[in-house]
């Protein structure tokens, strides 16, 4: 990032007086801004920013796009969409329309869905009978998911106390979509950028420039390759390749000289193009017809011919429409298609001279993340376009039938469940078909993580990568520099998705599409001179930088500080979008201004030759919120910088460190940090692979989901019986409401060894604070069961429980209505719904009542849980499915106290089981009186290097006696977010601890004092979701699978441990033959069979005859009885039955 | 080893008594029996505390279970508890709660009708009993402004909700769980014994007498302001955390002041939960100790008492 003129003057000899000159800087807290940034912004203002404008504007242009349909027919006959806008959530059910809110939704397992509206305009009746145009309004033409807390919502704009009122927690961000009861969010997706050349090699070393063109219409993907020093293009409907000459020959630049003159005046670039030139003319191509004759040999035969590109040839339609698409040709006119090209020979040229000049592919600034609105536009699209088709197929139908009963009605064609049904099952299975631009995409959405609160925040931000998961490559998994302040460097998974999967920093933003239009005039306005009028010679004189919009090259100027700077101060005066960048970049001559959807910025202060424009009164005036952030951006304090312009900037960390040259101000360090790597305390003091770690973990963590807790359905829910908040937070924790929904507690932690049960990072636990509810949780699952209904109108019923008899005991929790109870303790095997259905359920249709008794057989349903655990049945539920089945939901509370074996976490990537638990009168205790909730052992650090832990620990312990918590932002200290170690330890000298931290302690065991001071202080943990009560497993005998007699496989199924192929191969070395023989045979699937000696075939045993016979030989008199796995007789059996025959050969033993 | 006694006569020095706290010395004694004398208070006193719960009504926010642990730990006034009986070892009942021996039975009747939210406290449990009722700290002269305060809350009611429930409580002892452990801190003390010396105490100026005193992280010392010599204000205060001896020898002093723990006696503080009285608990811990050394003594001669206690036994019989 080298400071460019635009910003700063350059520098004169005499520094001094230049400084000395310059405003008195002055240190402001700019934290307050961030707040209101998130107020306004919010953590997952991304998603309902593109949803917003998805609704708001791109749904009418797309509308806008294709609002006539008219009969093949009889073309008078037509509709016309006028308009179109979503309505408020709402359900129909039998013609009563009813409102709906999300809670509902997700109770009652429906789609979170809005009416779309249209308003249209039409004829009716036909063959002479036609009247004038009818206009009718408010046309359903489907249901629209629509996203939390988006402008559709009815959350939208309420406040915290109607949230409580409509079942939704406060602190949701919003953002996801409700789809049949299920929370969906759609993925932000990481793409490279359309539009743009990108110079790179392929496999074989070759430079090429490709693009990747994407409009409305069209999807392609040119590319333009070196190869054996010819330059050819690559494009999908030529069926191999193509010398670039033809194709700039084809499209009307005949003369060589002028492809060569749009290059530039480097005789190096023409040298580089000679070989080609020379290709060319060897194909003896000389004019454009010659070109368009060549090319149209080359043209990839397809199926389907369309008839459009028949009349003027292919190759001129490939041209025109496929080939760099995004450039657009307006009568013929291939002038700008043909600078475009030369442009990427020039880039191409450029990057094989110099090496430099290449692009980075992982770059972020070539890089635009897709958002939910532009997928949902792009299906819409395709769908109401599928729509249209179908209504002009059914009326041509209808209008050539020759008579009809019914007057012609244009409007009752349209069928408003494609676009319902197609929206809905897309989201809920989360695969993305488009047809028309081959788009077969999957995993697109998933169910909300609800494990923890701060999981579901990081739902919200993660990134998907486009790549495959597999490839072995490192360079798009590592950590790019231009991620800074846009990706979070820590929040990745390990593993196969290490570095693909990113996550948004906290004040990140991902930009919406812009329109295009004022700015391209307000470009030629500033002195932008117009592409048309230049000739090639001129378009790369060494002074003049090209102007180039999204791709689009609008013409060239002479002074692009000057432009660059006017661009910038509009912005910031708002006459043009926040979002537009502005870029200079030197080395390609270029000045990129970009207005797409997709790129991530994010908001800095602005600064004047190193002084922030922000002062203390507007601080101030914040702080009495007379201001908000808006108003900081709406006069130009705050502007958002995407990557690409962080380059022309310099940005300084701290107000303090700015210089002349600085051209802005970070507002906040930590703000580099995502959600959840915003959790750890003092994180720049942790090797940095912990605070990764911490990141995945804080997902498992068990705490508090939400306000609304427990009022939701869901088929698993941890719940910590008394959550807190940390004792040493960040500033983080506070704007994002962790500490409202806290997932952990303030354990009191001496760092020693006890016991031995310590050791690999297993923690020692004291009894008593388990006693009084340390990691005490609440486990809920839940139970449903639906009353079918069937074909022949019967239907499943629910009876009264029998009071007596053999089945009386398991029935006791049941209440008169045949469901469980709520409140009522439920055991394995206890019977929590009396069901009955219908012996025939086909068939004759049958009186809704008319069954008796005897009809029915039972089908109750029972309770599996683990043997001696005894849950409690919490709510129970009844909602009506999608079939109009009545749907009874149960949920089933089953408290747990830590025991040895469940998994502790603290919020530094060290996690650990509990080893061991200990009474409170063993456990080590200060002449205070204090004594730990648990012990770690100390080998946790030296390795690990969790400095941030022990920090935490110190200012946890000052937090507890002073009674104030303590901060350990994230590089906090210089600006005050996290407390200094020298601070806290004066703290802890205060009252009377020592500055170290560490505490005289006694053995709780002998009452001796220990030989060391044990470093003892609260530190928050968290209980991770993974407990022994849910993995414990053990088996002697039981189910077997049916087809091979052998053990079943699995917990769930109960099932046997496995002897893999290593063990087997320990037992093979050790020589324990017996051993090998029992574990694989008799304990698995031992089978007796009769075997013939002569023929080595299988034979059978005659339980009548009691002998031995083989059906082959048809006798009996050489039959062994020998054992053998089952698996085994059935692969012979199965050998056999391919005409494969196995043979035994016996032999004495 | 034959014949040596090792019998010693503690004595106990009580400093500061109130209902829930007490201070003493324990000297004369070595830390084996300091160290049992601690467990026993925190462990194997017993007191009653809630053991069973069955709920009514519970429209409350807070699930069953939760109550029913809230209820356990609420502290009961245990004076009775060294005589009564286990609910395990009683004969008269099977522990069902309805043996006046073994178990008291609480009531708890709560309803919010208005839209004030209404919290359920310790205060609204009904003993069957009068001598076992949740502890009542309002009393206690602490300082504090207790007319606001009604108790330990259980659960918080808004309006429509309501808790019904019967619950009883059992006697029990700290080990089992605890709730029934009666003390909140039981922590001794080395009492330590500081010697400065004095000559080379001297030999520092008043600025390093003052950053020497300072470096003690609680105030043990201090500068007498006439004579400008630095007591020992408060021995007990200090943490055996060497501070004051590593600046020493920081300053290039060693010897400055030489600190040990008299290994025979103690400071003892103890807290109760209110469940007792401080000095109660003491006492009931001193009779459970003498109790369980009964225990040993009495089943010298069995010969289960060999199996179970081996080579104790045979110590104890003088073999």
């Amino acid at each position: 990032m080298g400071p460019k003129e635009d910003y700063a003057v350059p520098l004169e000899s005499d520094v001094d007086k230049q400084f000395l000159a310059a405003p008195v800087k002055s240190v402001v807290d700019k934290f307050q801004l961030l707040p209101e940034f998130l107020k306004v912004r919010g953590l997952v203002k991304q998603h309902l920013d593109s949803f917003n404008y998805f609704v708001r504007t791109e749904i009418k242009k797309i509308v806008r796009a294709n609002d006539l349909i008219t009969s093949r027919v009889d073309p008078t006959i037509y509709l016309r969409y006028k308009d179109v806008w979503i309505g408020e959530p709402s359900m129909t059910i039998d013609g009563v329309t009813e409102k709906l809110s999300p809670h509902k939704c997700r109770l009652s397992d429906i789609t979170y869905a809005a009416p779309i509206y249209v308003n249209i305009e039409y004829i009716t009746g036909s063959h002479g009978q036609k009247t004038p145009p009818v206009a009718k309004n408010n046309v359903i033409i489907g249901r629209m998911p629509i996203m939390l807390r988006s402008c559709c919502c009815v959350l939208h704009g309420k406040d915290g106390a109607e949230l409580a009122r409509l079942g939704e927690c406060p602190l949701d961000p919003g953002g996801y979509f409700i789809i049949k009861g299920t929370e969906k969010v759609i993925l932000i997706q990481e793409q490279l950028s359309k539009n743009r050349i990108i110079i790179d090699t392929d496999k074989k070393g070759c430079v090429q420039a490709s693009v990747m063109s994407s409009t409305e219409a069209t999807k392609s993907k040119t590319v333009i390759k070196m190869e054996k020093e010819k330059i050819y293009l690559y494009l999908n409907q030529f069926a191999n390749k193509v010398p670039i000459m033809v194709v700039m020959k084809a499209m009307g630049m005949e003369s060589d000289q002028e492809v060569v003159q749009m290059l530039g005046r480097d005789p190096r670039f023409g040298a580089l193009l000679l070989p080609s030139i020379e290709e060319c003319a060897s194909n003896d191509v000389y004019t454009q017809h010659q070109a368009l004759e060549f090319l149209e040999k080359k043209v990839r035969k397809s199926p389907f011919s369309n008839s459009s590109f028949e009349k003027e040839g292919k190759a001129l339609g490939i041209l025109r429409d496929v080939f760099i698409a995004n450039i657009p040709v307006r009568q013929s006119n291939f002038r700008a298609k043909c600078i475009y090209v030369a442009v990427m020979l020039r880039r191409m040229m450029e990057a094989i001279l110099n090496k430099d000049a290449m692009d980075d592919k992982d770059y972020v600034g070539n890089k635009r993340l897709e958002l939910s609105g532009q997928l949902l536009s792009l299906l819409f699209e395709d769908l109401f376009k599928t729509m249209n088709d179908e209504v002009k197929k059914t009326v041509d139908a209808t209008l050539a039938k020759p008579s009809r009963s019914s007057r012609f009605d244009f409007s009752q064609f349209i069928v408003k469940d494609s676009i319902t049904v197609g929206l809905e099952r897309t989201l809920s299975t989360g695969n993305w078909d488009v047809k028309r631009f081959k788009m077969h995409r999957k995993g697109m959405t998933q169910v909300v993580a609800r494990l923890s609160f701060i999981g579901t925040l990081g739902h919200m931000t993660k990134i998907s990568p486009q790549f495959e998961k597999s490839r072995k490559v490192s360079g798009p998994r590592a950590l790019q520099p231009s991620q800074w302040g846009m990706l979070c460097p820590c929040d990745t998974p390990e593993g196969e998705a290490c570095g693909l999967v990113k996550n948004l920093a906290l004040m990140t933003h991902v930009t919406t599409d812009e329109e295009e239009g004022p700015i391209v005039s307000l470009c030629y306005c500033l002195g932008v001179e117009d592409l048309e009028l230049l000739s090639g010679e001129e378009l790369h004189t060494p002074d003049s930088f090209l102007i180039i919009l999204n791709g689009i090259i609008l013409g060239k100027h002479r002074r692009p500080q000057r432009f660059a700077n006017a661009m910038r101060k509009l912005r910031r005066a708002g006459k043009i979008g926040e979002f537009v960048s502005v870029f200079v970049n030197e080395k390609q001559h270029c000045v990129y201004i970009a207005s797409d959807g997709g790129r991530v910025c994010r908001p800095l202060v602005i600064a004047d030759k190193g002084v922030s424009r922000i002062k203390e009164h507007h601080m101030k005036e914040l702080l009495d919120g007379v201001r908000c952030f808006d108003d900081f951006l709406r006069e130009g304090l705050i502007e958002y910088l995407d990557v690409n312009e962080e380059n022309n900037a310099l940005i300084a960390l701290y107000e303090g460190e700015a210089t002349f040259e600085t051209t802005h101000i970070e507002i906040e360090p930590f703000t580099i940090l995502g959600v959840c790597a915003g959790l750890i305390p003092f994180p720049h003091h942790n090797q940095s692979p912990r605070n990764t770690y911490q990141c995945a973990m804080g997902k498992q963590a068990m705490g508090n989901i939400a306000y609304n807790q427990l009022c939701r359905m869901d088929t698993l829910i941890y719940l910590l019986v008394y959550p807190q908040r940390p004792l040493l937070t960040t500033r983080t924790i506070e704007l994002v409401g962790y500490d409202k929904l806290g997932a952990g507690q303030n354990a009191t932690v001496a760092v020693m060894s006890y016991s031995g049960y310590d050791i690999e990072d297993a923690i020692v636990m004291n009894k008593a604070s388990l006693d009084r509810g340390f990691g005490r949780c609440i486990v809920m699952k839940k139970l449903s069961a639906i009353n079918q209904k069937y074909e022949n109108n019967s239907s499943d019923r629910i009876i009264r429980p029998q009071r007596e008899g053999h089945d009386a005991e398991r029935m006791q929790i049941l209440d008169d209505d045949g469901l469980a109870a709520p409140g009522e303790i439920i055991r394995p095997n206890d019977i929590y719904i009396n069901k009955q259905s219908p012996i025939v359920t086909r068939g004759a249709i049958v009186p809704p009542m008319g069954l008796n008794d005897k009809q029915y057989k039972p089908s109750r349903q029972t309770y599996k849980g683990p043997e001696g655990e005894t849950a409690v049945v919490d709510r129970v539920a009844l909602c009506s499915d999608k079939n109009n089945n009545l749907c009874i939901k149960f949920m089933i509370r089953h408290t747990r106290r830590p025991e040895v074996g469940d998994k502790f976490s603290s919020r530094h990537g060290q996690k650990g089981v509990c080893g061991t638990i200990i009474q409170q009168e063993d456990f080590p205790f200060s002449e205070r009186g204090i004594c730990p909730d648990l012990i770690m052992n100390p080998h946790g650090f030296p390795s690990r290097m969790t400095v941030g832990k022990m920090i935490e620990l110190l200012g946890s312990k000052a937090g507890v006696s002073s009674g104030k918590f303590h901060y350990g932002s994230a590089f906090g200290e210089p600006s005050g977010h996290a407390d200094r170690v020298e601070a806290i330890s004066e703290t802890l000298v205060k009252h009377g601890f020592s500055y170290s931290g560490k505490d005289f302690i006694y053995s709780g065991i002998t009452g001796l004092p220990l030989q060391t001071y044990i470093f003892m202080g609260p530190i928050y943990y968290q209980k991770l979701k993974h407990m022994v009560l849910d993995k414990m497993h053990a088996r002697g005998s039981g189910p077997r699978v049916m087809i091979t007699r052998q053990p079943t496989e699995g917990r769930s199924r109960n099932g046997g441990l496995r002897v893999g192929e290593m063990e087997r191969d320990c037992l093979i070395a050790y020589g324990t033959s017996m051993l090998i023989f029992e574990r694989l045979m008799i304990s698995s699937d031992p089978f007796k069979v009769q075997v013939c000696r002569k023929c080595g075939l299988l034979g059978y045993y005659n339980h009548k005859l009691k002998t031995s016979i083989c059906s082959t030989c048809k006798n009996g008199e050489n039959v062994s009885t020998m054992k053998l796995p089952y698996a085994c007789k059935l692969l012979f059996q199965e050998l056999q039955s391919m005409n494969i025959v196995p043979r035994l050969k016996l032999t004495e033993a | 080893m034959e014949g040596a006694s090792y019998q010693r006569f503690p004595k106990v020095k009580i400093r500061e008594l109130k209902d829930d706290y007490c201070k003493f010395e324990l000297r004369d004694t070595d830390a084996s029996m300091a160290n049992a004398l601690r467990r026993v208070m925190i462990a194997e006193v017993p007191t009653i505390a809630i053991d069973l719960v069955e709920i009514e009504v519970n429209s409350s926010v807070l699930n069953d279970e939760f109550i029913a642990h809230r209820l356990g730990l609420i502290p009961l006034t245990s004076d009775r508890a060294m005589s009564m009986r286990f609910s395990r070892d009683c004969d008269a009942c099977d522990g069902d709660g309805q043996c006046e021996f073994c178990s008291v039975e609480f009531h708890l009747r709560a309803k919010c009708i208005n839209d004030q939210t209404l919290d359920v406290t310790s205060k609204d449990l009904y003993s069957s009993d009068h001598t076992v009722v949740p502890v009542d700290f309002s009393d206690s002269s602490s300082g504090f402004d207790n007319t606001e305060q009604r108790g330990i809350i259980i659960v918080k009611l808004r309006r429509g909700q309501e808790l019904r429930l019967r619950a009883i409580a059992r006697k029990g002892i700290g080990k089992d769980h605890a709730k029934w452990s009666p003390a909140a801190t039981v922590t001794f003390m080395y009492e330590p014994e500081i010697h400065i010396n004095e000559e080379l105490m001297e030999t520092l100026s008043l600025e390093e007498k003052t950053s020497w005193v300072e470096s003690s992280p609680t105030k043990v010392f201090d500068i007498d302001p006439n004579t400008q010599q630095v007591v020992v204000v408060d021995p007990e205060a200090y943490t055996y955390d060497d501070e004051v001896i590593k600046k020493a020898e920081a300053m290039g002093k060693p010897g400055l002041v030489e600190i040990y723990a008299k290994e025979d006696s103690f400071i003892f503080t103890v807290e109760s939960t209110g469940a007792i009285k401080a000095s109660q608990l003491l006492l009931n811990a001193i009779e459970v100790l003498k109790q369980k050394l009964d225990a040993v003594r009495l089943s010298e001669d069995t010969v289960e008492a060999d199996e179970q206690f081996g080579e104790l036994g045979a110590h104890m019989r003088g073999g």
